[in-house]
Parts: structure tokens; C-alpha cells; sequence
């Protein structure tokens, strides 16, 4: 179905101007709080440029969502699998190049939005983007989760772990790390393969 | 109101939005992050507080991050704003970095892998849940739901790339929902 992906080779330089270039250009599309990114940033990780395999990737994603602190920083993780091959000096570098990458279009607007706020806030632009992007965003969130249940499941007790914690989390106010600990648990005894 | 303090220097955005990143190890960064600003520092009130809040979930970026950013932009500007960026991302970035650094060195240890595999499903369902949790909001908008659904399509089933699909399906959105008066809601924000 799908041909080996193997990483061009190219030298470090050519390497780390590719990442920045591929999170600089996707800043700006990280609506509804950056989540929505998840599905692009698989295609571009794994399946375009080759810097890890799917189960690397959902296990970054899992990283990402366990550490403390924003998940989006998943961005520094894929920047760093990007360069693991040339050392992790360099896998470094490139994880605080893509985080910068990723993260200065959209703070640069946002000065730009919190310094023109009065002028903003009753423009009908921002009443029209506000609701318009509202449900793309919904649409894209659904395709993200989709995308990130295939990418991380393989067989029936992981869709089964994965479709209990969807519901445990919208039912319940348990930290996520609890359903995180027991999933760890249950793959660590062998009953969730992939 | 209650008293607010001087407007915050540039360390003391470094060191209070590290505060709030330290803080919400754990979760909860927001919330963690009204506790300090508003009723610790009493650097906002709570309406500016809210009023950031509204910008930074409605333009790009990880609302937290952004949060951080409006703040430090609201008292100092965008070196302020750079100021609060590096407060709260420093530690989590930097415990993020050297787990991840771990994580490569050690991920194609069989148990490590078999671990991972249980924690993978349980993030992947976090994942999923993601849409549930906004599609209340829109379940009286048929003509949102229409919209969310060509999006899921168009991304899931015919596979186009976000960027077209953002910079097509997003205008289309914004002439729909452009206010004009007379129409449901044309004048008032929410």
C-alpha cells in the first residue's frame, strides 16, 4: 500500500532550513488553539519528509500530551526526530528551531491583535471570522482524531482503550494522566499490540 | 475594583508567567494562570483578564501560549511579549526536550515499546474526544454542521491539505457568516 519512506539525505544545514520552513508556514493555520495541526504535521513528519515512522509519531504525540505543559510543544519533539540521525546535538538545535518556527508567526500577530484591540474587536471581520473558522474547526478537529486513532491503534483492545478514555474524558473530570497510567499499564502487561 | 498593581517590568513577566508554567504542572494552565495574574499579582482585572482570553483563542496559535503573549504584549509591547513567551515556555520546553531526548534513545527497548503502545491509545482516544467537546456549541447551526462536515470530509475521506483547505473553505465560511443587520445576531457578539 505504501512504498518505505527513507529520509533524503541531505546535509545539516539544507536539513534544518526544511523545518523551519515547514513550521513557519504553518503557524498561521493553527486554529482553535493548535490541535488542529496534528493531522498536517503527521502527513509532513511521516509521510512527505520521512523524519519518523507512525508509531514514533503517535508516541511523540503521547509524550507531548503526558509532559507538563502545553501540548503543542509536540512541535520541538517532531523538530528533534527531524535531526535525531545527526546526533542529538543537532536533534537539539533543530527541536528549538521548529518550536521557534512554529510559534513566531502567530505570536508576532497576536502583539499585532492585542495592541489593536479596540479598533478589532467590533470590525465585522473578527465577528465573521470568529464564527466562520468555529466550524472549520470542528471539521478539522474530528479529521485530526480520526487520523491520530489510526495512526496510533492497531487491533481491537486499543480502539477499545481508545474509545473509553474519548468518553471518560468528556463524562468525567479525571486528569488525563490517570487513563494515560492504567493504558501504560495494560501495553506493559501485553494485552494492547500494535 | 479592586486595586491593581503597577503594570509588570519585563522580568517580572519573565518570572510570573514561569510561575504560572511551574504552577499548572499538572494541568489546569489556565486556570493556574487567572489564579496568578488576576488574584496574586493583581496585575489584571478580571474583565481584561476574559477580553485576552477571547483574543487568544480566537486568533492562531496554542491558546496558552498565546495567553502568555497577550499579557506580556498588553503592559511592555512585543519585547514584553517575548519576555512572557520565555517565561512560560522555558521549563516545560526544556523538560519536554529531555524527555524526548530519552524517548529516542531508549523507545526500541521491547517493554519500553509495549508501555507506549497502552499510552498511545489512551492519547489517541484524548485526541478523538477534541471534536466532541466543541460540537455542543453547534448542534442548533445546521448550516455549521454542514460546514464541519464537507471539513471532515474533504480532510479524512479526500484527503486535501489543510492550507487549500483553510484558504478555501474559510472565506466561504466568513462571507456566510458576515454580519448584516437585520440577520440573527447580525449586530450583537455573542
Amino acid at each position: 500500500m505504501m512504498e518505505a519512506c527513507t529520509q533524503l539525505r541531505q546535509g545539516d544545514w539544507s536539513q534544518l532550513l526544511e523545518v523551519i520552513r515547514t513550521f513557519l508556514s504553518l503557524s498561521l493555520f493553527s486554529l482553535g488553539g493548535g490541535n488542529t495541526l496534528l493531522a498536517e504535521y503527521h502527513h509532513l513528519s511521516v509521510d512527505q519528509y520521512c523524519w519518523l515512522t507512525p508509531s514514533q509519531f503517535a508516541d511523540l504525540y503521547a509524550l507531548a500530551e503526558a509532559a507538563p505543559g502545553p501540548s503543542s510543544m509536540i512541535v520541538g519533539l517532531l523538530g528533534m526526530g527531524a535531526a535525531w540521525r545527526e546526533g542529538p546535538l543537532w536533534a537539539l538545535l533543530s527541536a528549538y528551531a521548529a518550536e521557534l518556527a512554529v510559534l513566531l508567526p502567530s505570536t508576532l500577530l497576536m502583539v499585532l491583535a492585542c495592541l489593536s484591540w479596540n479598533t478589532l474587536k467590533d470590525s465585522p471581520w473578527r465577528l465573521a471570522f470568529e464564527r466562520g473558522m468555529g466550524p472549520i474547526t470542528l471539521g478539522i478537529l474530528f479529521s485530526v482524531g480520526v487520523k491520530i486513532l489510526q495512526t496510533s491503534n492497531h487491533g481491537l483492545p486499543a480502539y477499545a482503550v481508545s474509545i473509553a478514555v474519548c468518553v471518560l474524558m468528556l463524562r468525567t473530570r479525571l486528569s488525563p494522566l490517570w487513563f494515560m497510567a492504567v493504558a501504560g499499564l495494560l501495553g506493559g502487561l501485553g494485552v494492547i499490540n500494535r | 475594583m479592586t486595586n491593581l498593581s503597577p503594570p509588570p517590568n519585563h522580568r517580572q513577566l519573565l518570572i510570573g508567567m514561569a510561575q504560572v508554567a511551574l504552577s499548572s504542572f499538572g494541568g489546569g494552565l489556565s486556570a493556574w494562570s487567572q489564579r496568578i495574574v488576576v488574584d496574586q499579582r493583581r496585575w489584571m482585572s478580571d474583565e481584561e483578564f476574559l477580553t485576552g482570553l477571547t483574543v487568544a483563542r480566537l486568533f492562531p496559535g496554542p491558546n496558552q501560549i498565546n495567553m502568555a503573549v497577550y499579557i506580556g504584549a498588553y503592559f511592555q509591547g512585543l519585547t514584553g511579549a517575548m519576555a512572557a513567551l520565555a517565561g512560560i515556555l522555558l521549563t516545560p520546553f526544556s523538560l519536554l526536550m529531555a524527555l524526548g531526548l530519552i524517548y529516542f534513545q531508549v523507545h526500541q527497548i521491547p517493554a519500553v515499546d509495549r508501555v507506549l503502545a497502552g499510552v498511545v491509545a489512551a492519547a489517541a482516544g484524548m485526541a478523538l474526544s477534541m471534536g466532541f467537546r466543541i460540537l455542543g456549541s453547534y448542534w442548533r447551526d445546521p448550516i455549521a454542521l454542514a460546514l464541519a462536515a464537507a471539513t471532515f470530509v474533504a480532510l479524512a475521506v479526500v484527503q486535501v491539505r489543510l492550507i487549500p483547505l483553510v484558504l478555501v473553505a474559510g472565506p466561504v465560511a466568513m462571507a456566510w457568516y458576515w454580519p448584516r443587520p437585520g440577520s440573527p445576531g447580525g449586530v450583537a457578539s455573542k
